[in-house]
C-alpha cells in the first residue's frame, strides 16, 4: 500500500488556548483529543493509536504519549513521544498514516500540549556554550539572523515582513477563536517595538498555552464516518542545519525537497493549489518558505507579498485561520485543522470557493543549539475524489 | 524560573581545549587531519569526511561578518541589563562561522548603526572571569 490516497484526517479538535496558565499541558492534550475523536464521531474504543508532540517548554518527559493514552482510557496499539519542534505534528501524521498502512494501528490521535507557565515542572533550558554567553538565545535571534541575510541578500525589507503580518491579522480578525484579531497595517507594524532587530513585535507570533489534535484513519474507515474525509494525497520531510549554517554545498534553500516530495507524491503543482498553511513563527519564516517550496521565484517573494497574494482574495490565500502569528502558536495544529475546514467547506468567513488542493506545512528546531537545526515537514491534503479513486491506491 | 546568571560555559571534553586557549588570548578551531576540513562547534568526527584524525589547530583570528541582530528584548533575564546588545555571526577566513560579539575594545560594546553585513573584523577577548574568557571582535580597516 503506498502513502499517497490511503488514510484520512477525520476528525480535528483544538483545546480553548490563550494565555491560560492554570490548566496543564496534558489538561490541553485530553481536550483537544476527546475533541477530534467526537469531531470524528468514531466510536472511541476504536481509537488504538497516540501520538504526541514532545512538550518541549518543560524538557524531557518519559513516557509522554502514554500518559495521553492511559488518561484517555485507550487501549493503544500504538504510543510514541515525537520531536521535530514545530514540525512534530504533521510528521506524526505521515507517521500515523504508516502505522496504519502497515496494518498496526486503525485511529491515530496525533496531538500537542503546551503550557508556557512552568506549573512546579522545572525547565529544561538545554543551550549551546558558543551561542548562549553571548545572548543569543532562543527561536528569535535565529530568526533574526536569518532576516537578516534576507535583507542583506535579496533586497527584503521590513515593511514587507509588515504585509505578512497584517495579511494573518485580517484574517484572524474574522475567527472568532484567535487569540488577536485587532486589525492592524503595515505602519502599525513599522511602528512595532524592535524585539530582536530587525525583527518588530508584529514579526513574532503569540505566546500560546493549549492543546490540538487530529484523528487520522485509513481513507476507508474516514468514509463511513460523519464528515467528509480529508485525504492525505502527499507528504514529505526535510531535517538539516543549513539557514544559518555553512553545511554541505546545496543547490536549493532548505525546506525545498519537502515541498518537492509532497508536490510530486500527490501529483498536483504548485498552481493547483486553492489556500496554502505555512508555518509562521516569524514572518521571516513566511518569505524563506515561500521561495523554498517553489511558491515564489528566489527573490521574488518580497514582493509577492506585497501584492497582497496571500489576503483571502489573492493569488495564493495563505493563513486563512491567522496563523501562529494571530490565531496562536497552535504548533501548526491551527493550521491543519483550518485546512481541513476549507476542504469540508465549514471555514464560514474564511471560506476559500472550492478549496480542494491544500498544502499544509509544519517548521521546527532547534534553534538553542550551534548549528541550529531546523525541520521541514509538509502534507498535500485533498477533496475525497469518491470510490472511483479506490483502485488507484493498492 | 532561570537563575539571575548568565548562562556561561560548561566546558566537556569536547571543548575544554577551546576555553583554555581564549584564557591565554588564543582562538582554537577544528582541523581533519585527512581532508583538511577547519570546522566548528567541535565535535570527534569530521563533518565532511567523518575522519576520526581531528585536532584543534589556531586560527588567524580575522574574518568577516555574516550577519548581526541587536538584542532589545533578551530571552534570559541576566542579559536584561545588557540590552540593546549586539550578537554577530562571525565567518572565520578558514571557513568556519562562529557567534561573537561586536565591540570596540574588549568589554565596550560599538554603537550597531556601525556593524555591517561582510564588513572584515579581528578577534580581541574579553576576560568575564577566572573561568571564562569570551572571543569577541572588532572592526579593522
Ligand atoms: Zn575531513
Amino acid at each position: 500500500m503506498t502513502f499517497k490516497n490511503s488514510c484520512a484526517i477525520a476528525g480535528i479538535g483544538l483545546s480553548k488556548f490563550g494565555q491560560r496558565p492554570g490548566t496543564s499541558a496534558m489538561g490541553f492534550l485530553l481536550q483537544a483529543c476527546k475533541r477530534a475523536v467526537e469531531d470524528s464521531g468514531i466510536d472511541r474504543n476504536l481509537v488504538d493509536g497516540c501520538l504526541i508532540a514532545m512538550p518541549a517548554v518543560m524538557g524531557e518527559q518519559h513516557g509522554w504519549a502514554t500518559r495521553v493514552a492511559a488518561h484517555l482510557g485507550i487501549t493503544a496499539r500504538l504510543a510514541s513521544t515525537m520531536d521535530m519542534g514545530g514540525a512534530t505534528p504533521i510528521g506524526a501524521i505521515q507517521t500515523a498514516a504508516l502505522y496504519i498502512n502497515a496494518g498496526m494501528a486503525k485511529a491515530v490521535l496525533v496531538g500537542f500540549g503546551m503550557q508556557n507557565n512552568p506549573q512546579g515542572v522545572p525547565i529544561a533550558m538545554m543551550g549551546s556554550q558558543f551561542a548562549f554567553p553571548y545572548g543569543d538565545i532562543g527561536a528569535i535571534t535565529f530568526m533574526a539572523h536569518v532576516a537578516r541575510r534576507q535583507m542583506h541578500e535579496l533586497g527584503v525589507t521590513s515593511r514587507q515582513y509588515g504585509h505578512i503580518a497584517a495579511a494573518f491579522r485580517e484574517h484572524a480578525s474574522r475567527n472568532p477563536e484567535a487569540q488577536k484579531r485587532e486589525l492592524f497595517s503595515v505602519d502599525d507594524h513599522q511602528k512595532s517595538k524592535w524585539v530582536v532587530e530587525p525583527l518588530r513585535l508584529f514579526d513574532c507570533c503569540l505566546v500560546t498555552d493549549g492543546g490540538g489534535a487530529v484523528l487520522v484513519t485509513s481513507l476507508e474507515v474516514a468514509r463511513d464516518l460523519k464528515n467528509k474525509p480529508v485525504v492525505l494525497s502527499g507528504a514529505g520531510q526535510e531535517h538539516g542545519a543549513e539557514m544559518i549554517f555553512p553545511g554541505k554545498p546545496r543547490q536549493r534553500p532548505p525546506g525545498a525537497y519537502a515541498a518537492d516530495a509532497a508536490f510530486e507524491m500527490a501529483g498536483v503543482t504548485r498552481k493547483d493549489v486553492d489556500v496554502a498553511y505555512i508555518y509562521d513563527g516569524f514572518t521571516p519564516l513566511v518569505m524563506h518558505s515561500l521561495e523554498a517550496f517553489g511558491f515564489c521565484k528566489r527573490g521574488e517573494a518580497g514582493a509577492f507579498v506585497e501584492s497582497g497574494a496571500l489576503g483571502l482574495h489573492g493569488e495564493l490565500p495563505t493563513n486563512t485561520h491567522g496563523g501562529l502569528l494571530s490565531e496562536g502558536h497552535m504548533y501548526g495544529v491551527g493550521h491543519v485543522a483550518e485546512a481541513v475546514r476549507q476542504i469540508r467547506g465549514t471555514a464560514g468567513e474564511r471560506q476559500i470557493k472550492d478549496a480542494e488542493v491544500v498544502f499544509v506545512n509544519g517548521y521546527g528546531g532547534a534553534p538553542h543549539e550551534a548549528p541550529p537545526t531546523c525541520s521541514f515537514a509538509t502534507l498535500i491534503l485533498t477533496k475525497d475524489q469518491g470510490s472511483l479513486s479506490r483502485g488507484t491506491t493498492s | 524560573m532561570f537563575g539571575i546568571e548568565k548562562p556561561m560555559p560548561n566546558p566537556t571534553e569536547d571543548t575544554e581545549k577551546y576555553w583554555e586557549a581564549t584564557r591565554k588570548g588564543e582562538l582554537l578551531i577544528m582541523a581533519c587531519g585527512d581532508c583538511g576540513h577547519r570546522y566548528m562547534p567541535p565535535m570527534p568526527i569530521c563533518p565532511v569526511c567523518w575522519s576520526e584524525s581531528v585536532k584543534w589547530t589556531k586560527a588567524s583570528g580575522r574574518g568577516k561578518v555574516y550577519s548581526f541582530i541587536v538584542v532589545h528584548r533578551p530571552q534570559h533575564p541576566a542579559f536584561f541589563p545588557d540590552a540593546p546588545y549586539n550578537v554577530a555571526m562571525i565567518d572565520l577566513e578558514e571557513g568556519p562561522r562562529i557567534h561573537s560579539r561586536i565591540v570596540t575594545e574588549p568589554g565596550q560594546m560599538i554603537d550597531p548603526t556601525l556593524i555591517k553585513v561582510d564588513m572584515p573584523v579581528e578577534v580581541v577577548f574579553e576576560k568575564i572571569d577566572s573561568e571564562t574568557t569570551l572571543p569577541m571582535f572588532r572592526p579593522t580597516t
